[in-house]
């Protein structure tokens, strides 16, 4: 008897009783859907963080911050807490530096016909669509020009928008922020899913850099990024800005280059995660092992079932070995079946969570080839005592067995 | 063909040891139609689970085709069961899920016969007990009469020399019961080797030689009292 011919038997018991297979696959279905859900959720969780800190432009950037922010304490009297158009100045002046810039960030309110809405504003260079990580839907982001200008002129939100204008069009009407007019150019949505955004709700203005630094000339610089020109050591670069920036300029340590500071960052975040992700999955691995117990009940009951059945299949000349293959076979298929159940009620309920929630759910093949397996496995190690039992049934008790 | 000489079979039943099979000598040659005849709990289905190598006796010994049956390993044993005897069983002992040739097919694909050749082998047996038409219907909706055939025809599929049956008609009312035995007399007629176990006199009288059983012991060791 071949394995195919095993296969297809295995397959005609597990049908001819297709409610209780279903039950009793039911347990490592779950498990595994489970499974593939929280490690697709962990993954994508994970990327989508590590992508927010390092988006592509900012991989060639050297974020150069005051010390106290980067070391959590009682601010010093003495610190710097901002930086000075003395230091972008001297920065600029280094060979390598592609651009250099800075981003603010702060509450505004935001005024027009009357209504007023507190929204978070965002401002930097003509490219903070790539830091702040928003889509321009409808307009124009802010240019070059806008910035060198200073001109008046944001980026809203689309709810923002929908909160301070009743009809389209919103692009070309006038808001006020700070008792100054400024002129909407562009609807810009935020992007999809942000961790920071989802604390801090969705009413966001973009404007440039210069702009803002007009209407509150008292928010400080705390952070200042040097683009670097592609090939140049941005590490060593850093170092060398920084030891400029504090001993020419301020006389002191007051800054320190940010990028270990961030690798130590993510490097944290994808511990927590997987950690997190790790334990979840074990909780769900519980609900695997709980469902191979009751695949070998299953078998067990279906040994004493078929108890007749093995007699009369003993009788025809089947094997010991032929007995035991068939239950292990049937048995690895139950939680082989229900494996790849889970992997697709996984990847659908996982798709279906990125869909309603927005989280970025990332399902890898590894979790699929591991669930697999372990649905194998599982049927391995829960159907070799029943198969074991059908195999050493005395025929003769087997065939007189009712 | 089997040579039965002095087999004894014993079972512990708590302190005691029960004698079912007590110095059984027995020979039967090929082409012959034994019947063993005994009251039930007289040790035939015994004798019969050692015939058709599913026991082994507690001494004495068991010749079939010359090869000492208890010197024969588990795999070796289940091998002269699926090619060198064919066992028909008082309920039929179908399989219930599987159809009229599926039943058949079985003890082919223990055997490792191509499915093709069996596919063909099967509706040729069945067709040689009159069951072409059954061939894929399932046990349930096949007759008492009609399930023995099934099991006769499965019994034959790897072209045993030898037949067992173990009261064959005890399931069926006499007339069909009579189709039975008509079969088996055929197959014997054509050199199949029989062996029917039965308690019915009337049965039992239609093979060429009966031999009686009672408390283990055969009473007329070779008696020739069946239909001449």
């Amino acid at each position: 008897m071949n394995l195919g011919e095993m296969l297809l038997s295995a397959w005609t018991a597990i049908r001819s009783n297709k409610l209780r297979s279903f039950l009793t696959m039911l347990g490592i279905l779950i498990g595994v859907s489970a499974i593939i859900t929280i490690v697709a959720l962990g993954q994508g969780g994970q990327a989508a963080v590590i992508a927010t800190i390092e988006s592509p432009r900012l991989q060639n950037t050297i974020q150069i911050l005051p010390k106290e922010t980067l070391e959590p304490g009682l601010p010093q009297p003495d610190q710097i807490l901002s930086f000075s158009d003395q230091d972008f100045q001297l920065a600029r002046q280094f060979s390598g530096v592609e651009d250099v810039y800075y981003t603010l960030y702060g509450q505004a309110t935001v005024a027009s016909d009357g209504r007023v809405v507190n929204a978070e504003l965002d401002a930097g260079p003509q490219y903070l669509n790539e830091i702040a990580h928003f889509t321009v839907v409808q307009g124009r982001m802010f240019t070059d020009a806008d910035v060198l200008a200073h001109r008046r002129v944001v980026l809203l939100s689309p709810s923002l928008a929908e909160k301070l204008f009743t009809g389209a069009p919103r692009v070309g009407q006038t808001v006020q922020i700070g008792g100054q007019p400024l002129q909407v150019i562009g609807i810009a949505a935020p992007a999809q899913f942000n961790l920071l955004g989802s604390f801090l709700g969705t009413d966001y203005v973009y404007m440039p850099a210069t702009t803002c630094r007009d209407l509150f000339p008292w928010w400080s610089i705390s952070e200042m990024d040097v683009e670097v020109k592609p090939g140049i050591d941005k590490v060593d670069l850093g170092n060398r800005i920084v030891t400029a920036l504090n001993i020419r300029v301020h006389d002191s340590n007051a800054f320190e280059e940010s990028t270990r500071f961030y690798a130590g960052l993510e490097q944290t975040i994808g511990q927590v995660t997987r950690i997190l992700t790790l334990v979840i999955g074990s909780i769900a691995g519980i609900a695997l092992v709980v469902g191979g117990v009751g695949v070998m009940n299953i078998m067990l009951v279906s040994v004493t079932e078929r108890t007749q059945e093995i007699g009369i299949r003993v009788s025809l000349g089947a094997t010991q070995r032929v007995i035991l293959l068939q239950f292990l076979i049937e048995s690895v298929l139950i939680t082989l079946i229900g494996g790849v159940l889970g992997v697709l009620l996984g990847v659908m309920g996982s798709l279906v969570l990125r869909a309603v929630t927005g989280l970025p759910t990332t399902v890898s093949g590894w979790a699929i080839a591991v669930s697999l397996v372990f649905s194998t496995f599982i049927g391995l190690v829960c159907g070799i005592y029943p198969a074991n039992k059908a195999a050493r049934l005395n025929p003769i008790d087997a065939l007189r067995y009712e | 063909m089997i040579e039965l000489s002095g087999v004894t079979k014993r079972y512990r039943s708590g302190e005691e040891w029960l004698t079912v099979l007590d110095d059984i000598h027995l020979t039967v040659a090929a082409g012959e139609f034994v019947s063993i005849m005994g009251p039930s709990g007289s040790g035939k289905s015994t004798l019969m689970h050692i015939l058709g190598c599913l026991d082994v006796p507690t001494s004495g010994s068991y010749r079939l085709f010359g090869r000492p049956i208890e010197r024969l390993s588990a795999q070796e044993l289940a091998r002269v069961r699926n090619q060198e005897i064919g066992f028909v069983f008082q309920n039929f002992h179908l399989l219930p899920r599987m159809t009229a040739q599926k039943n058949v097919e079985l003890p082919m694909m223990y055997a490792g016969v191509p499915r093709r050749e069996r596919h063909r082998r099967a509706l040729e047996l069945l067709g040689q007990v009159g069951l072409a038409d059954r061939a894929h219907h399932l046990p349930n909706e096949l007759s008492g009469g009609q399930k023995q055939r099934v099991a006769i025809a499965r019994a034959l599929a790897n072209r045993p020399a030898l037949l067992l049956a173990d009261e064959p008609t005890g399931a069926l009312d006499s007339a069909t019961g009579q189709e039975i035995i008509d079969l088996f007399l055929s197959l014997n007629a054509d050199g199949m080797t029989v062996v029917l176990i039965t308690h019915d006199p009337d049965v039992a009288r239609r093979a060429r030689r009966i031999v009686r059983i009672q408390d283990g012991r055969l009473v007329t060791g070779a008696g020739e009292e069946g239909r001449p």
